[in-house]
């Protein structure tokens, strides 16, 4: 499927595939952003970013790195994947968790879906990198 | 949606559909994003995952109402 976006200029040299992966981590839509897919990557990087702040808006917790409880260890995992936001949000003591109110559950998911979603924004732009897409 | 952003912690005030919605809005345009290229077939994906989560939403909750416990 040729579009106009994947026609590039012949003078783009793609960067190291590696450090665009770590980019596109640290902050969503990042790599297509080097990669000069400008759209999709402004796209990816509000409703990423938005997805987040939701979470936290709506009470939702963000884990902490318990090898001890397999299934927080996993949905921490999943909270790092949104990159400079969950340190942020770390440094700044928010997504502590309120429990008692209704949205808990809710912020949960937005928080996790945001940062499962940001690991596949990774691997296409991995994909793109090494000429696959 | 500001509704329920801001008033979700009040209980009476969180729609459990309006964050359905919403959650299904930015999933479908993530993958739209991510699995096509042009800005039509984005759309044509992306409108059709949506209507999947909100419709799927609804078939299951509707099923889940006959169930006793």
């Amino acid at each position: 499927m040729r579009t106009r976006q994947n026609v590039r200029p012949s003078t783009f040299e793609k960067p190291n595939a590696v450090l665009l992966c770590i980019v596109a981590w640290f902050v969503p839509g990042a790599g297509h952003l080097w990669l000069q897919r400008t759209r999709n990557g402004l796209i990816l990087f509000t409703a990423l970013s938005l997805m987040f702040a939701i979470g936290l808006v709506l009470g939702g917790r963000i884990f902490p790195f318990e090898p001890s409880q397999p299934l927080v260890a996993l949905a921490s995992i999943a909270d790092m994947g949104i990159g400079v936001a969950y340190v942020i949000a770390r440094l700044a003591e928010w997504g502590f968790g309120r429990v008692a109110i209704s949205t808990y559950e809710y912020g949960n998911t937005f928080l996790i879906t945001s940062g499962l979603l940001n690991f596949l924004v990774m691997i296409d732009v991995y994909d793109i990198a090494m000429g696959r897409k | 949606m500001c509704t329920i952003l801001l008033w979700g912690e009040n209980r009476n005030l969180a729609s459990h559909f309006g964050l359905l919605v919403l959650f299904s809005i930015f999933v479908s345009l993530v993958f739209a994003v991510l699995m096509r290229e042009n800005l039509g077939e984005q759309l044509r994906l992306g409108g059709t995952l949506f209507a999947s989560f909100v419709l799927s939403a609804i078939v299951l909750g509707w099923m889940m109402y006959a169930v006793p416990w």
